[in-house]
């Protein structure tokens, strides 16, 4: 019991991290109909500013982050600017080989400059985490959890009570009609990359200092987080939260009880059950289809 | 001067050519009917002008100014507000939600909006209590009520109106219109209609539209007493539509 209890606070911080990822690959996914293959890269590549900050520059760690995800901030614009914008009258396949492009030019440019080497970065807290009757709560994954809770309330703010949530939703489901509205569809779609890129940044440093800071990180974080899109329902903000907190316990728990090695094959498993039998995921079948 | 002038219009969709040098203007204060089969070029006619199409040849002139080739969101900026065909009120939004939205071409607050979104429904009472209801829930009529009421949220000058009596009952047609005889009180009305009665009881003012040009042009009791027009387009005498009687019998 007091195993599944440490397993489950683990289960939910590692989730906690697919659950920002799944997030962007779905606000991005809804405005541009499109599934960005770069959502993992943007985790990486925040990872790799905070090793430049905190660790070449020996900035203190609160401004490497701020710096990190005004860069990742940065990078979303250029992303978007670089490679959906040239492309948005298109259909959605070169759209999606052209996001599968940018994220071997990310992956491979941090190769170039840091070499195969894994980078080590520390985490936030001098504490390593306290001790909470049987469970012990590492401060990083209390970090990691502290930020996902925020950021989903955040979330249900920004898009259910101000007015530009609500004309990104527009955009998301009608950008013609949205377009006669006056509102402005490329601004739209621009804060959609943005805010992507940085709720992507934002999961890649939380677990950098768990993972280690390596050009694979992107990729191994983006599958985990496109399952948990599958699981919660594609497109679904609330089911990305969810699919990727289940995921993360899912692993975990496999990972404790069946078979340390076979830790990533349970999230694969779980994500071929889901579209067997269940393609529309957990939450499908809403809205879109109905309308 | 009239409010808008249409020059010469032309406007092809890749090969298929679906304006071929349309004129006609919109004077200020007049509710002005489109009539046409469908294909005819109606649609096109108010897509290019609220910016969804771009013309390939011609001008349209709003207020003395030229608009050809502008955006959408600068033309509604300047006051003319596009009801598309089907509606398109947005699923996942509520109903006031999606008028709120419609004031998106000016600066307005959201408290704004909100108190304006709450008067219109004075005018569209029948919508009222489905204020927080989300927009794939409603019915046909209740949808159209909801677009025109987004397309008034813009505080228009021109206000473009496409087939709002499409796919509704009888009783809702006439409840439609009731609206739109309200709302040339203040606002200058370009509709679209294939519904011929329904759309010149309303006009001050139409025109046919026959493959991409005007054919006829007239008062509403000029084009209703031409025997041609009627029989093709009005429904009159029955007679079988010229595009009824092109098309194979299935």
């Amino acid at each position: 019991m007091d195993q599944a209890l440490q397993l489950l606070f683990t289960g939910i911080g590692i989730g906690s991290v697919y659950a920002l990822v799944a997030l962007g690959f779905v606000l991005i996914f809804r405005a541009t109909n499109v599934v960005n293959f770069a959502q993992g890269e943007f985790s990486m590549v925040a990872a790799f500013l905070m090793v430049v900050f905190a660790v070449d520059l020996a900035l203190p760690y609160w401004l490497s982050f701020i710096l990190a995800l005004g860069g990742m901030a940065l990078l979303g614009a250029i992303f978007n600017l670089g490679v959906y914008y040239p492309l948005r009258h298109r259909t959605f396949l070169p759209v999606i080989i052209a996001t599968i492009g940018a994220s071997i030019l990310m992956a491979n440019g941090m190769l170039a400059i840091y070499g195969p080497a894994p980078q080590v970065l520390e985490g936030w807290f001098e504490t390593p985490g306290i001790q909470l009757g049987p469970v012990y709560l590492d401060s990083q994954y209390l970090l990691i959890i502290a930020v996902t809770l925020a950021l989903v309330v955040f979330n249900y703010w920004f898009f259910e009570h101000t007015m530009i949530g609500k004309k990104l939703q527009a955009t998301s489901q009608d950008k013609e009609m949205a377009s006669l509205l006056g509102i402005s569809v490329s601004a739209m779609i621009m804060i959609t990359f943005i805010y992507s890129a940085v709720l992507g940044g934002l999961a890649g440093i939380l677990v950098a200092p768990i993972l280690f800071v390596s050009i694979q990180m992107g990729a191994t974080i983006a599958l985990k987080a496109f399952a948990a899109t599958i699981i919660g329902g594609f497109g679904d903000v609330t089911g990305a939260i969810i699919g990727g907190v289940a995921l993360g316990i899912i692993e975990t728990f496999g990972a404790a009880y069946v078979s340390v090695p076979y830790k990533d094959a349970f999230a694969f498993m779980v994500l071929i059950l889901f579209l067997v039998f269940r393609p529309q995921g957990i939450f499908g079948e809403r809205v879109a289809e109905k309308a | 001067m009239a409010l808008l002038q249409i020059n010469d219009l032309h406007v092809r969709y890749g090969e298929i050519v679906a304006l071929q040098g349309v004129s006609f203007d919109v004077a200020e204060g007049q509710v002005v009917t489109l009539l046409g089969a469908n294909g005819a070029g109606k649609s096109t006619t108010l897509r290019a002008i609220s910016g969804l199409a771009k013309p390939t040849q011609g001008d349209i002139l709003y207020d003395g100014k030229s608009i050809a080739g502008l955006g959408p969101e600068a033309i509604v900026r300047m006051g003319i507000s596009h009801v598309p065909e089907g509606r398109r009120v947005f699923p996942g939004l509520t109903v006031k939600e999606n008028i709120m939205l419609g004031g998106s071409n000016r600066r307005a607050a959201k408290a704004e909006l909100s108190r304006e979104a709450d008067a219109m429904f004075d005018l569209f009472p029948d919508i009222r209590k489905f204020a927080n209801s989300l927009g794939w829930t409603l019915s046909g009529g209740q949808l159209q009520m909801v677009a025109v009421a987004r397309g008034l949220m813009a505080k228009p000058r021109l206000l473009l109106l496409d087939e709002p009596s499409l796919g509704l009952a009888p009783v809702i047609v006439q409840a439609v219109f009731r609206i739109i005889s309200e709302i040339r009180r203040t606002t200058t009305v370009l509709l679209v209609e294939q519904n011929a009665r329904m759309g010149l009881s309303v006009a001050d003012h139409g025109y046919v539209l026959e493959t991409g040009k005007i054919v006829l042009g007239g008062k509403p009791d000029e084009l209703w007493g031409n025997e041609a027009i009627r029989a093709a387009y009005l429904g009159g005498h029955g007679k079988v539509p010229k595009e009824a009687a092109a098309m194979p019998h299935l």
